[in-house]
């Protein structure tokens, strides 16, 4: 109950100011309108380089998320407020996990059109698998991100060093990732990019666990 | 209190590891058979392998000591942590810089993604961020907390890292496979004395290393009371 409360306040914060979805929006076609003017290759070309492409742009615009999630907190000292709740800190957890991910699906829900339509690429005709693919990423993204937005958030420089400390850590994830977009994108049979999904649901469960044990130490005071 | 260098374990553990050092040098350039396919090359595996195994055994004990620094918040912990991050850094360091050494030569070009040191190179720039949490990011008790927690997390991606560079790609699968057992007897003790040499060196840096961050913490305190 609690959690529903927490991911309620979250999403609620953010339908008033509607700031973060629409930075992460705006920022996202900027980036990819930059793509489409600074990449001029051949179609062929383009569709091999989209799904890496897709995935920076995802990633660039989950920091925004992921660090706006804890610097709001920072106004008010609002976060000492929420510690001092009678909530576990890993519910705490849990509801920045949750809200960051709702946040950047609904990011995609928008940015993913823009995407194929500005690369002038076909969107994947398996639908299913490709919609299930992004929501497994973006577990994950979201549950490393929270985990490290939340150890940086006290710091003065913690716009520079989430993005620093998330990179390298997400990098299984964005391998993985980018085969396995490439994969359905090519319509490949399940079997071809079923190991890459095995990496990407070992990745949600690790930073999942490890997040919900180790938040209470990195969000005390 | 004792200097370090003036204890008596300190000097024994020194003159050990200078001797190894030397014996290992001398036993790869004089004594080891020089491999028929990759000549001189070949010689940096003993250096090479010592300092990744020497960089997980660091990184191993970051995530042990950042764990018991978050049960029991005895700061002897995150000093083992940091002083184990600091030293696991410089091994991984080495071996980005012996790797390519040898992959010029032998594979034609100096960086290759090859899982092993690609995951190196990973675990370097995740400790290179851990460092800047350290200097920048927090204060006190709190930055040992979160130090202990990147350590964790660090450690506990490993596996993901490598696994995932070792699928995307198949085609750079060319590092050794070598399996010590069955190499020949000049190989194989050479090899281990060079990881034992490697890993008393890191005992002794770290014992140092921890002296010095025990003398740092002792004057801040003394700082304070003033």
């Amino acid at each position: 109950m609690n959690l529903v409360i927490l991911i309620r306040k979250e999403l609620l914060l953010e339908l008033r100011s509607r700031e973060i979805l629409i930075s992460m929006i705006t920022f996202g076609a900027s980036v990819m309108l930059l793509y489409a003017f600074a990449f001029r290759p051949t179609p062929e070309a383009l569709r091999e380089f989209a799904p890496g492409l897709l995935w920076t742009v995802i990633l660039f615009v989950g920091v925004l998320a992921l660090h706006r999630s804890h610097s709001l907190e920072k106004e008010f000292d609002a976060f000492s407020l929420l510690l001092s709740a009678p909530v576990e800190r890993s519910t705490l957890f849990l509801s920045k996990w949750f809200g960051s991910f709702i946040l950047l699906v609904i990011s995609q829900v928008i940015l993913l059109p823009i995407f194929f339509l500005f690369l002038q690429l076909p969107f994947p005709s398996k639908i299913v698998p490709f919609i299930g693919l992004f929501i497994l990423v973006d577990l994950g993204i979201s549950s490393a991100g929270s985990l490290l937005s939340g150890a940086v958030m006290r710091s003065r420089v913690n716009e520079f060093l989430l993005p620093l400390l998330l990179f390298p850590m997400v990098t299984p994830l964005m391998i993985s990732a980018v085969k396995s977009t490439a994969a359905i994108m090519e319509s490949q049979p399940f079997s071809q990019w079923k190991l890459w999904l095995q990496l990407i649901v070992s990745f949600v469960i690790v930073f999942g666990l490890v997040g919900y044990l180790i938040y209470d130490y990195v969000s005390e005071e | 209190m004792e200097s370090f260098h003036s204890k008596f374990s300190t000097k024994v553990m020194a003159v050990t590891i200078a001797i190894a050092w030397f014996s290992v040098l001398y036993l790869v350039l004089a004594v080891t058979r020089i491999d028929p396919d990759q000549q001189m090359a070949q010689k940096i595996f003993y250096y090479h392998v010592p300092s990744a195994w020497t960089a997980g055994i660091a990184f191993l004990m970051v995530a042990v000591s950042g764990g018991y620094y978050l049960l029991t918040k005895n700061e002897k912990w995150d000093q083992v942590g940091f002083a184990s991050a600091e030293l696991g850094t410089l091994f991984c360091a080495l071996v980005l810089i012996s790797g390519p050494i040898w992959a010029k030569p032998i594979w034609g070009t100096s960086w290759s993604w090859e899982p092993r040191l690609t995951t190196v190179l990973i675990m370097f720039l995740i400790y290179i961020g851990y460092f800047l949490v350290r200097q920048f990011g927090e204060a006190g008790e709190r930055k040992r907390r979160v130090s202990a927690a990147i350590g964790i997390t660090a450690f506990a991606n490993v596996p993901i890292i490598y696994l995932s560079v070792k699928f995307w790609s198949a085609e750079a699968q060319l590092h050794p496979q070598p399996a010590m057992s069955q190499q020949p007897a000049d190989v194989f003790w050479t090899f281990m004395l060079s990881l034992l040499t490697f890993t008393l060196l890191f005992i002794h840096l770290l014992r140092y290393r921890l002296h010095v961050l025990n003398l740092q913490s002792e004057i801040s305190g003394i700082r304070n009371d003033i």
